[in-house]
């Protein structure tokens, strides 16, 4: 499968999630391009492709840095349907507004016709799991959802 | 094969080192500490209940396990090394010792700190079971906390916790006692400026409100609208905790009260003189003083006469093959994300620079000729999982606190036949 992996990071955490999640997926034969947010344009994605979005949240229940100008751009989104996305975030629940970083790059996605495949999956900063432990079996489940689809 | 030393492996380090071999993935990149444990302020200065922001450090743990990074710790620069040894060795040599001394208030005459008064470094390093710390000093009572910046808000929040509050953290025994058998009667955090002008995070100012046994006042708030949306934000946060009462440690929020004097009887603190020209000053009776002021060189590498003859300050560039990240070269201003971005910056100007300049071939770690007793990142790898094995109760590590332990545990125990 044709796969791109979005990420949107301050400090690097989704950087790293995002090239973990890639190379877990292209060991199982998957074709994925990784991207930084800020480097992407909403007009620019491909709806051939899915697309997994790994994004943290910053300062108070915001984007982080890398995201912002993509969800600027997001506030004139172009028509979205057919683009297929699962979404992840990082977070941390020290902060009452956990992962609403994430919570809104789903929602104007959502809000443009895209459709998201399986539910949002989040990791706490705060708590026990590595955060690739949560997000490898995310990844599978997306992509197995699709495959099944097709 | 180019070759990079990186000294100092607190963030801005790990960030240079993780962007150069993001670029250059066949580089050397050597990074030395002269802790003989990585991460400086990652370990010893972020609050030991922030353990989230921590995180980072797995992605450091990368640079060295798969990007190829070395580590080598217990290595002075100035002391094992010299500079001139280190930029004859590498191609590039990268300052990144950030500033460890803390900016002491100028009516303070060096050498006569008075009983009472100390450092927010000095009181982190000794809180957070930084090996070359000072004991914990002896304080209580009225507390004033002197700065409007971040490293007051953390100090204050952690002298304001009970003990049940701090679990999940890495608080050592002893700090945990030190922090709830203190005898506490006010909290007092005292800055020269203006409140909408204060440098804290507005997050931390309302993650105040979580504190379960506070009263908590803001004083000296401005009135009416602010237009500038950042100080209008951190604004409503302290008028959010404003009045908030879970318990009874007061804690007061003081402004426009920059300092004048601080009084001392028999060498110890007994109060100061604080408010702006012209106003009427205020005389603030107080037991301790911790000054959060700011952070400046500890007088190592001579980082001030450096930075100001270097050729490209901004850039970071000092001299052909002479680099310098984070705080050495920015100063003590910016949180983690922009020493990042300045960091990955500078990895892009080395690449460039280096790839410039036709390859010379450099002897690396191995023409320093160290004799000193090393750890290597699987040392590190050891001491971290015996930290994490023997953490206490409700604790997710318990620190080793001294250099001896740590070089004597980071030795790999041959397995017995
Ligand atoms: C200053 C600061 C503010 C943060 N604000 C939030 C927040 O509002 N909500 C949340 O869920 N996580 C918050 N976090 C936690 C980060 O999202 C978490 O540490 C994540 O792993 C960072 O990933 P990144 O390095 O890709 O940016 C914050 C972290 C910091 C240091």
């Amino acid at each position: 499968m044709d796969i791109t992996i979005l990420y949107g990071t301050e400090t690097g955490n989704a950087e790293m999630l995002a090239e973990d999640v890639q190379s877990a997926l292209e060991d199982a034969g998957h074709e994925v391009l990784v991207e930084n947010l800020s480097d992407v344009a909403p007009a620019d994605l491909d709806v051939s492709r899915l697309h997994l979005v790994v994004c943290s949240t910053y300062g108070d229940g915001e984007l982080p840095a890398s995201a912002q100008p993509f969800g600027e751009a997001m506030k004139d989104a172009p028509d979205l349907s057919g683009l297929r996305f699962g979404i992840f975030g990082l977070g941390d629940s020290e902060y009452e507004t956990f992962n609403m970083g994430s919570q809104q790059i789903e929602e104007m996605l959502v809000a443009a016709g895209a459709e998201r495949i399986g539910e949002r999956v989040t990791h706490d900063a705060s708590g026990d799991d590595m955060a690739e432990d949560v997000a490898l079996p995310w990844a599978e489940a997306v992509v197995e959802a699709v495959g099944a689809d097709a | 094969m180019r070759k990079v030393a990186i000294i100092g492996a607190g963030p801005s380090g790990c960030f240079t080192a993780q962007g150069l071999l993001k670029a250059r993935p066949d580089w050397q990149v050597d990074v030395y500490d002269s802790l003989p444990v990585p991460y400086g302020l990652v370990r010893y200065g972020v609050a030991a209940d922030h353990q989230g922001t921590k995180g980072i450090a797995r992605q450091f743990e990368r640079v060295f396990e798969r990007q190829g990074a070395r580590f080598f710790g217990n290595v002075t620069l100035g002391r094992e090394v010299t500079l001139e040894q280190m930029r004859a060795a590498y191609d590039a040599v990268v300052l990144a010792t950030g500033l460890a001394g803390d900016r002491v208030p100028e009516l303070v005459d060096d050498g006569a700190t008075p009983e009472g008064m100390i450092g927010a470094g000095a009181l982190t390093r000794a809180l957070y079971d930084h090996p070359d710390a000072g004991d914990l000093p002896d304080i209580g009572g009225h507390v004033v906390i002197l700065g409007n910046g971040n490293v007051s808000v953390d100090l204050l929040r952690l002298l304001a916790k009970s003990e049940s509050e701090l679990e999940g953290s890495d608080l050592s025994p002893r700090a945990t006692k030190w922090l709830t058998s203190r005898r506490i009667d006010s909290l007092t955090i005292v800055g020269r400026s203006a409140a909408e002008l204060a440098k804290f995070d507005p997050v931390m100012i309302r993650e105040l409100a979580k504190l379960q046994a506070v009263t908590i006042r803001v004083a000296d708030l401005p009135e009416g609208e602010m237009t500038d949306a950042g100080q209008e934000k951190l604004l409503s946060a302290l008028c959010e905790i404003d009045g908030l009462s879970t318990g009874p440690l007061p804690i007061t929020f003081r402004f426009n009260m920059p300092l004048q004097s601080i009084e001392t009887k028999d060498g110890k603190v007994t109060g100061l003189v604080a408010g702006r020209d012209g106003a009427e000053s205020e005389h603030l009776p107080c037991n301790a003083l911790v000054t959060a002021i700011g952070f400046c060189c500890d007088g190592r590498l001579g980082r001030d006469a450096v930075m100001s003859g270097a050729e490209d300050a901004e850039a970071g560039r000092i001299a052909e093959g002479l680099y310098a990240a984070g705080w050495f070269r920015r100063g003590p201003r910016g949180t983690i994300p922009e020493n990042r971005a300045d960091s990955l910056a500078l990895a892009a100007k080395i690449v460039g620079d280096l790839e410039a300049t036709p390859e010379t071939s450099r002897a690396g770690h191995d023409g320093l000729g160290l004799t000193c007793e090393t750890v290597d990142h699987a040392g590190w790898q050891r001491l971290d999982a015996i930290e994490k094995a023997q953490a206490m109760a409700g604790r997710c590590r318990t620190k080793i606190p001294t250099r001896s332990d740590m070089l004597r545990l980071a030795q790999k125990i041959e397995e017995l036949k």
